[in-house]
């Protein structure tokens, strides 16, 4: 029947005791957890994701449901200048599948890092995995090496006309043509590379998929200094080593805005909440966010995030 | 014409493809944290029966195939067609050609009920029940202790199937058959 609970006991117990080792993780490492809200004014500008408005009993939205606690936990950083941690519910409107459901618990940390941020970031990335999970230590891969090994292209040089070619066998030389350079990068990593990667730590992104990562020289290339975690060719984990620079940020919403507009999405606020925290100043921090559910998923070997969820079909 | 876009798409749902009708049989859901969303899905072109991936950028939409399965009771063949009559009362008759009764016409059996799937309201296919009952009419006599085939023999069904047949089965028995594998199941009846 429609509403009823779906999770079995067993994966009740597995969701408790990997929330209750999660939280033992943070606290071990001196991480304070926050308790944020659900609903922000602005929501994330990315121009791929989707946020659901809340609307008063009147039917005048209030602000939005927040597809990561990623505003809150800054202004709170900005504030505190210390490590923190928010386990909670996210939400993203149109993204149902296998792998995908429209709400989802979302653990997302942030550390302040003087001495080599990303490393660090990177670290504590795998030291979660091998203490989580029997997969052990993920191994450290270049977004470059991955992209190189398997289409012969250089991702932080290439553009659109190089790699239509390979899209072209997926989607058909007509919506191909349709792509623009991230979405033809995200394609390609997403079908040809994301279901090999078992237990990988990827990072250095091409610059055009930094969000909120800082750029930096790397080997001739700008590279993002952003971090993934896969595991069993899922996306787990996303980490950025933040930006903190207000007008580098405020250029990149207003990056996004655009793009929202070309690709007709709808307009959304700028985050002046999260402007303003980072004018008062972010510490050198990394932060990261990772799917509760997909790394349930993958402790307990199931097929579909369904079978995680403690309630699913319910809406 | 109608159409289904994306978020859609399930196994089962019928959708035309460079113009050719074809079946969903697996629909994933693919989107990186940051990137644009895709529909990746697994069709089989039912005319050729082919099983091809597709990938959809999510969002779009694509045309609906007017597929229809309906069962229809085998009436008879006139060398050129097989006629088919709905079994719900209608008399609507069918003419299936060889093409679109493809493998299926060594299971084809008078008052048999097959499943007609109807594209554009023609035949495109035609599927047998899982298990049919045929005669024997014709195979050897099974000599005792001939265990050289592994203690089976072929034999010929009153359709033109042959399968093969444990030892002791005569000629004008009345078997099972799985038609998914071609496999003799039991005994039927005796006639």
């Amino acid at each position: 029947m429609k509403g009823r609970p779906t999770a079995t006991r067993t994966m009740l117990e597995a969701r408790a005791s990997l929330l209750t080792g999660l939280r033992a993780f943070f606290e071990a490492r001196h991480s304070l957890e926050v308790d944020v809200p659900a609903i922000a004014q602005a929501p994330a500008s990315d121009p791929w994701l989707d946020s659901f408005t809340v609307n008063d009993p009147a039917g005048v939205s209030i602000g939005y449901l927040l597809t990561s606690p990623e505003t809150y936990l800054k202004r709170l950083l900005s504030m505190h200048q210390r490590p923190m941690h928010s386990i909670g519910k996210a939400y993203r409107a149109n993204e149902e599948g296998s792998d995908h459901a429209i709400e989802f618990t979302m653990l997302e940390w942030y550390r302040p890092c003087d001495v080599r941020p990303f490393e660090t970031m990177v670290g504590e990335i795998q030291d979660l995995v091998e203490s989580m999970t029997e997969f052990g230590r993920p191994e450290v891969i270049s977004y470059c090496d991955l992209f190189e090994s398997t289409f012969a292209v250089n991702p932080h040089r290439t553009d659109v006309q190089a790699l239509i070619p390979f899209a072209k066998n997926l989607l058909g030389a007509k919506a191909a043509a349709q792509l623009d350079l991230d979405s033809l990068l995200n394609l390609l990593f997403a079908t040809e590379i994301e279901p090999h990667l078992s237990n990988h730590v990827v990072v250095d992104f091409p610059i055009i998929q930094a969000a909120l990562a800082r750029i930096e020289i790397h080997e001739d290339d700008a590279v993002a200094k952003r971090a993934e975690l896969y595991i069993a060719g899922n996306e787990i984990a996303n980490g950025y080593y933040e930006l903190t620079d207000p007008a580098e940020q405020s250029r990149r919403f207003a990056h996004d805005q655009a793009r929202r507009e070309q690709l007709n999405r709808p307009a959304i606020p700028k985050d002046e909440a999260l402007l303003e925290a980072l004018t008062a100043g972010l510490p050198e921090s990394y932060g990261v966010a990772l799917g509760v559910d997909r790394l349930l998923k993958i402790v307990t070997q199931s097929k579909t995030l369904a079978e995680c969820m403690t309630f699913t079909g319910h809406l | 014409m109608a159409s289904f876009s994306t978020n859609e798409f399930k196994s089962g749902l019928k959708i035309l493809i460079d113009g050719d009708p074809c079946t969903i049989v697996e629909n994933e859901f693919v989107k990186p944290g940051k990137g644009q969303a895709f529909s990746r899905v697994k069709i089989k072109n039912l005319k050729t029966g082919r099983v091809v991936e597709k990938t959809f950028k999510s969002g779009d939409s694509v045309e609906a195939a007017d597929v229809i399965d309906l069962d229809m009771e085998f009436l008879y063949a006139d060398g050129e067609f097989y006629h088919f009559m709905m079994t719900d009362g209608s008399f609507e008759q069918h003419a299936a050609d060889s093409k679109a009764v493809g493998d299926t016409v060594k299971w084809l059996k008078e008052q048999e009920v097959y499943i007609i799937t109807l594209f554009n309201g023609a035949p495109l296919a035609v599927t047998p029940p899982n298990h049919i009952e045929l005669e024997v009419t014709q195979t050897d006599p099974g000599l005792k202790g001939d265990t050289a085939q592994g203690g089976s023999k072929p034999a010929t069904l009153s359709t033109g199937a042959v399968v093969n047949v444990p030892l002791f089965i005569e000629e004008g028995e009345i078997l099972r058959v799985d038609t998914r594998t071609g496999d003799y199941v039991s005994r039927a009846t005796k006639k």
